[in-house]
């Protein structure tokens, strides 16, 4: 490297300090930095400063813990007053839609009487396995009651443990106000008011049976205790819910057994008016799926329970779409 | 021990096999529980140079772990590769351990010597000489080229740095007059167990260069270049599993060990230190035991700061620091060594010395006028010597790595 066109005083030399050293003299200095480490982290004080270069930074982890920051996130939970036992959630499946990989499954609770949905979720399951962690659905939660968890420490060799369901999800206020106490402040005011207007619309116990909700499910302990993360998985998960909608880009096959099923249902409890909708809707489709020599020796009446038992699941289905629609139109 | 058996009413033939079974017995325990304490005494003390804690969960402090470790290596799959050389892939570790517990035969454990060879030191090298040959069966019986290179590597790195090696042992040869390790100890003994070789010039010249040239032969980095595992894989070990790479492991960390105990035993005194022979008997054994160990233990503690601190060298500088630095240097200990040896033990040759010098130093007449001319003599000799060599490396250091600020004033190159 030539640097003569420029003048002297041009030229900045980096001073390196190290012009006088002989071959060797460098490593006795690295030997000496290096022991001095060893020094420091052998008889030194357990270092916390994170800026220091010097000392010993390692945390026992089973045994020591860092305090987690507010903001950590881990897996979802869903929340329920303390008071009330009344959860936050309303079903209003915005977690659901926002979900990158579909794994929140939520069914709307009904009124038992009236048949009309009550804002209280009946089913929620969510696929932790799954799950990336990304925190959208607490954040598009509008009545935030879908938070994020601090407990990573869910490894299991049980893998259907990893759909939880609704009694594991469940969370008291309380415990979320530990783990992240000014996080919730911020929205504790609005959360409350929309849960106050909300408990006026869930008639009898919707909405804080979440204990008997899931059949053969146990009683929530998280009910009793803030430490919900150590709720015994009780017994085997639930298997996922079925899908309530259907959907446009299910396979033909599956519209029709699912249509098939609900006609079914709907000619058990003798077509009440608002079941009659979802048959009539139905028709068309089953008669576009049934092969037409099916259809035509198909029998016009008969129970249900017929259908014999060797019978393909699938035409099963089908056969089961056209009597239905046969009976609608008959107006039973 | 073969004497006291027979005494008990043995028979002479059965009490000489008893006494080496048992002297067997001890150095393969005490070898492979060394080896043992070792990897963890190396993995501790590695972690705190790096602001961590090393294993420390099995057993007391982690001590536990090299068990575990050996069990789980001797659970794993002993795989061979198909078209691997069988019999060599299969001979290779056990010649690599064969060597190496072949040279703990003639290593004392402070004063107790299994076997008192009179050309132990000898030995001790050639037996550390065949490590090269196991290299080389694993990385030509592997059929894998990793394998092959880092056994390539191996042996000519350790062809290289055994004439270091060998060369700087001479001077400590030279000053006892004897090639047994129990005569080498004991010539160390003078000065109430002070009288170490290492704190002479001679000796202390040769503790370095004999103690860079092992780190070499062990495959210690800076010279870790037979498996160097960032650019060969594992080298020749590239191609082992299961128990057969325990061997390696073995054999590795007890050649370790026994360049440690070398090294103690020929520059550091071996057992030898202030208290012992006032103990005498079994309790000045033991105490000789410790300081033994101590001073191994500290040495082993110096290879494992040198293998946190340097990184690895490239196969050029490898060649040119065994051969333009050791080699000159160990040439230059010989020479002072001689001085050294003609000033103070060559009156039997040269009887003027008497007339000029006084009395020989020995053991119980000791001249320190003659030991100031010697120690003043080699001093200048070694120390010149160092400063001319590190001078012409540091020259081409220089020159390699960046222009000197004169030349940069005076716009030169």
């Amino acid at each position: 490297m030539t640097l003569s066109h420029l003048a002297t005083e041009d030229v900045f030399v980096v001073e390196r300090n190290d012009a006088d050293f002989r071959a060797g003299q460098g490593m006795t200095k690295g030997l000496g930095i290096v022991f001095r480490k060893f020094r420091k982290a052998l008889f030194g004080k357990p270092n916390s400063d994170r800026a220091d270069t010097e000392g010993q930074f390692n945390v026992q982890y089973p045994e020591e813990r860092l305090a987690m920051p507010e903001a950590y996130r881990n897996m979802p939970i869903l929340l329920y007053d303390d008071a009330t036992g009344h959860e936050l959630c309303t079903s209003c499946f915005q977690c659901e839609r926002i979900c990158p990989p579909q794994v929140i499954h939520i069914t709307q609770a009904k009124d038992p009487a009236t048949g009309k949905p009550v804002p209280a979720a009946a089913k929620f399951v969510l696929e932790y396995d799954t799950c990336m962690s990304c925190g959208y659905c607490a954040e598009v939660c509008p009545f935030d009651a879908i938070k994020m968890d601090h407990d990573f420490e869910l490894s299991t060799a049980n893998h259907p443990e990893l759909d939880v369901d609704y009694n594991r999800l469940l969370r008291p206020v309380s415990y979320y106000e530990t783990i992240a106490p000014t996080m919730w402040s911020d929205v504790k005011e609005q959360a409350m008011k929309k849960l106050q207007n909300n408990i006026k619309r869930r008639p009898g116990d919707i909405g804080r049976d979440h204990g008997q909700k899931i059949k053969g499910g146990a009683p929530v302990a998280a009910a009793a205790t803030p430490a919900a993360g150590a709720a015994p998985a009780a017994g085997a998960a639930k298997p996922r819910g079925p899908v309530a909608a259907i959907g446009k880009n299910m396979s033909e096959d599956k519209t029709a057994k699912l249509l098939a099923i609900r006609a079914a249902n709907a000619a058990k409890r003798g077509g009440g008016a608002a079941d009659a909708a979802p048959v009539a809707q139905a028709a068309p489709v089953a008669e576009a799926v049934a092969a037409a020599p099916a259809a035509a020796s198909a029998a016009p009446t008969g129970p249900v329970a017929a259908i014999g038992q060797n019978m393909s699941e699938d035409k099963r289905a089908k056969l089961e779409a056209i009597r239905a629609a046969k009976r609608a139109e008959r107006g039973e | 021990m073969a004497d006291a058996l027979t005494q008990l009413g043995f028979a002479s033939w059965l009490s000489v096999l008893i006494a080496s079974i048992i002297k067997v017995t001890l150095i393969l325990v005490g070898g492979s529980v060394g080896m043992m304490f070792l990897t963890w005494y190396e993995r501790r003390s590695i972690s705190y140079m790096q602001d961590r804690r090393g294993p420390n969960r099995v057993g007391p402090q982690g001590l536990l772990q090299p068990i575990s470790e050996a069990i789980k290596t001797m659970t794993k799959e002993d795989a061979t590769p198909r078209d691997a050389d069988k019999i060599v892939h299969f001979l290779a570790p056990v010649v690599m351990l064969g060597a190496t517990v072949l040279s703990f035969a003639v290593i004392p454990w402070g004063r107790m010597f299994p076997v008192d060879l009179n050309a132990a030191v000898l030995f001790v090298i050639a037996t550390g000489g065949l490590h090269s040959i196991g290299m080389m069966m694993a990385g030509w019986g592997s059929n894998n080229k990793f394998a092959l290179l880092g056994g390539m590597r191996g042996v000519a790195q350790l062809i290289s740095y055994e004439i270091p090696q060998v060369m700087a042992i001479i001077p400590v040869v030279l000053m006892t007059g004897s090639m047994s390790l129990q005569k080498i100890v004991e010539a160390q003994n003078d000065f109430a167990g002070l009288g170490w070789y290492v704190f002479s010039p001679v000796g202390l010249l040769g503790f370095a260069l004999f103690f860079t040239a092992s780190l070499a032969e062990g495959e210690r980095t800076p010279f870790d270049i037979p498996e160097a595992d960032s650019e060969i894989i594992a080298g020749y070990m590239t191609e082992y599993s299961g128990m057969k790479f325990a061997v390696f492991y073995l054999s590795n960390y007890m050649s370790n060990l026994a360049v440690c105990f070398v090294t103690a035993t020929l520059y550091l005194g071996g057992g030898n230190g202030p208290g012992v022979d006032a103990l005498g008997g079994i309790a000045g054994g033991l105490l000789s035991l410790v300081y033994f160990l101590l001073k191994s233990f500290a040495l082993f503690f110096v290879m494992v700061l040198i293998r946190a601190t340097v990184p690895r060298l490239r196969v050029d500088q490898l060649m040119s620091f065994a051969w333009k630095f050791l080699l000159p240097l160990v040439l230059v200990n010989i020479l002072s060594a001689s001085f050294w040896v003609a000033l103070l033990r060559w009156d039997q040759q040269w009887p003027q010395l008497t007339e000029w010098f006084g009395a020989p130093s020995t053991a119980d007449a000791t001249n320190w006028g003659r030991l100031a001319i010697a120690i003043v003599l080699t001093l200048l000799i070694n120390a010149g010597a160092v400063a001319l060599i590190m001078r012409l490396t540091n020259r081409n250091v220089q020159k390699h790595l960046y222009t000197t600020d004169e030349e940069l004033a005076l716009g030169l190159s």
